[in-house]
């Protein structure tokens, strides 16, 4: 199927089967590879991208769930030059280790402070679980993310 | 007296070219399912069920509320879901931490929709997220099923004040209504993955709260 929706500002279509993971529309036929494959079931949140605004699985998103959406992906975040408030906190804080589940932890850190700019450790753990980091980077992520709420704030 | 009603739970043309075949379910390929099967019913007439049958549509019911397809997410105060089922042994929250917070839809920890989303193809890989047709959420916590005894569950279903304001006829309506959605009450005889689906069936079940609502809705000792 055709399908026509945004991604990180500008104006897509592609024309792949309607089950079309939103993970493999990315990769494979976008070309933004940022957006990371972990297990293609929700369980890793490595794939993790911002659609209409809120942070979703792009595993389990499906090309015909797709029409007139916008999609986010960690290349839209912020810019080499003007990086998102997260990542800013995310290289102060050396969060990253292999990094291959760090583009889908600051996308859901990202969402977390749009719907709540001042998270508590439990509010940061419970909006943060289904990420997992196998390099076992937690403690940073969540004084990262308690950093990033700080510079969004000042 | 009856009244035969036949609900046609689903919209558009997939529904309408269904109507020529009745009872068979509008399912096309893969993701493109938009309406839920034909279920029919018909009201007995109020007090035409004698209550021995009334209690044995309630036996029925009850296996299927509590099952794990239902009972994992009519959940309690914690408004963490459940899983549980054959391959987990015994029953334990959801992974991830997960909790629903008081919206019942993860508005304050984690959206529902984060993983489960809106989409009435309910065919998943096994262990993934199930989908349906509705907005993914736990039920008002006043429906708690899980953990709940037969009475407990009968009590709660005799009380419109726990059932939202519905009575027997309106009960079963609610569930040809969600099929029509493609929601959680067919999902849960449709659930994907290797998720064993609810007892019975869809149209047994409808068919069941109507006869126990007939028969005076009894309720069990226990
Ligand atoms: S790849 Fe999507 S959650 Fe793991
Ligand atoms: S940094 Fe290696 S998996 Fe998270």
């Amino acid at each position: 199927m055709k399908v026509s929706f945004k991604v990180n500002g500008a104006a897509q279509s592609v024309d792949v089967a309607a089950e079309m993971p939103l993970l493999w529309v990315l990769r494979d036929h976008l070309g933004l590879t940022g957006t990371k494959y972990g297990c293609g079931i929700a369980q890793c949140g490595a794939c993790t991208v911002h659609l209409d605004g809120q942070a979703v699985r792009a595993c389990q998103v499906q090309a015909q769930e797709l029409e007139g959406a916008e999609v986010l992906t960690i290349e839209g975040l912020g810019r080499p030059e003007a990086l998102h408030a997260v990542q800013d906190a995310w290289v102060e804080h050396q969060v990253a280790q292999c990094g291959y589940c760090q583009s889908g932890q600051i996308m859901q850190a990202a969402a977390l402070l749009d719907l709540n700019p001042a998270p508590s450790d439990d509010e940061i753990d419970a909006a943060m679980s289904g990420n997992l980091c196998r390099c076992g980077t937690y403690p940073r992520i969540r004084a990262a993310i308690h950093a990033a709420a700080q510079k969004l704030e000042g | 007296m009856s009244q035969a009603i036949t609900r046609r739970a689903g919209l558009g043309l997939a529904a309408l070219l269904c109507a020529l075949a009745p009872l068979s379910l509008a399912l096309g390929p893969a993701g493109a399912e938009t309406s839920g099967p034909e279920i029919s019913f018909e009201i007995p007439e109020p007090g035409s069920v004698p209550p021995t049958l009334g209690a044995e549509a309630f036996e029925r019911i009850y296996e299927v509320v509590s099952h794990p397809r239902c009972a994992n997410c009519h959940v309690g105060e914690d408004n963490r879901p459940m899983w549980s089922g054959p391959s987990y042994g015994a029953p334990r929250p959801h992974g991830m931490n997960i909790t629903a917070g008081e919206s019942r839809i993860g508005a304050e920890t984690l959206l529902c929709s984060t993983c489960h989303r809106t989409n009435g193809d309910f065919d998943t890989d096994p262990h993934a997220p199930p989908r349906a047709g509705l907005d993914w959420r736990l039920p008002p916590v006043e429906f708690q099923w899980f953990d709940r005894s037969a009475a407990q569950v009968c009590a709660q279903l005799s009380d419109p004040e726990r059932t939202g304001g519905r009575d027997w006829v309106e009960l079963a309506r609610h569930l040809t209504e969600d099929a029509g959605h493609r929601g959680f009450v067919l999902w849960g005889w449709n659930p994907g993955g290797n998720r064993e689906p609810a007892p019975y069936s869809l149209q047994t079940h409808v068919e069941d709260i109507l006869t126990w609502g007939a028969a005076g809705m009894p309720c069990p000792e226990s």
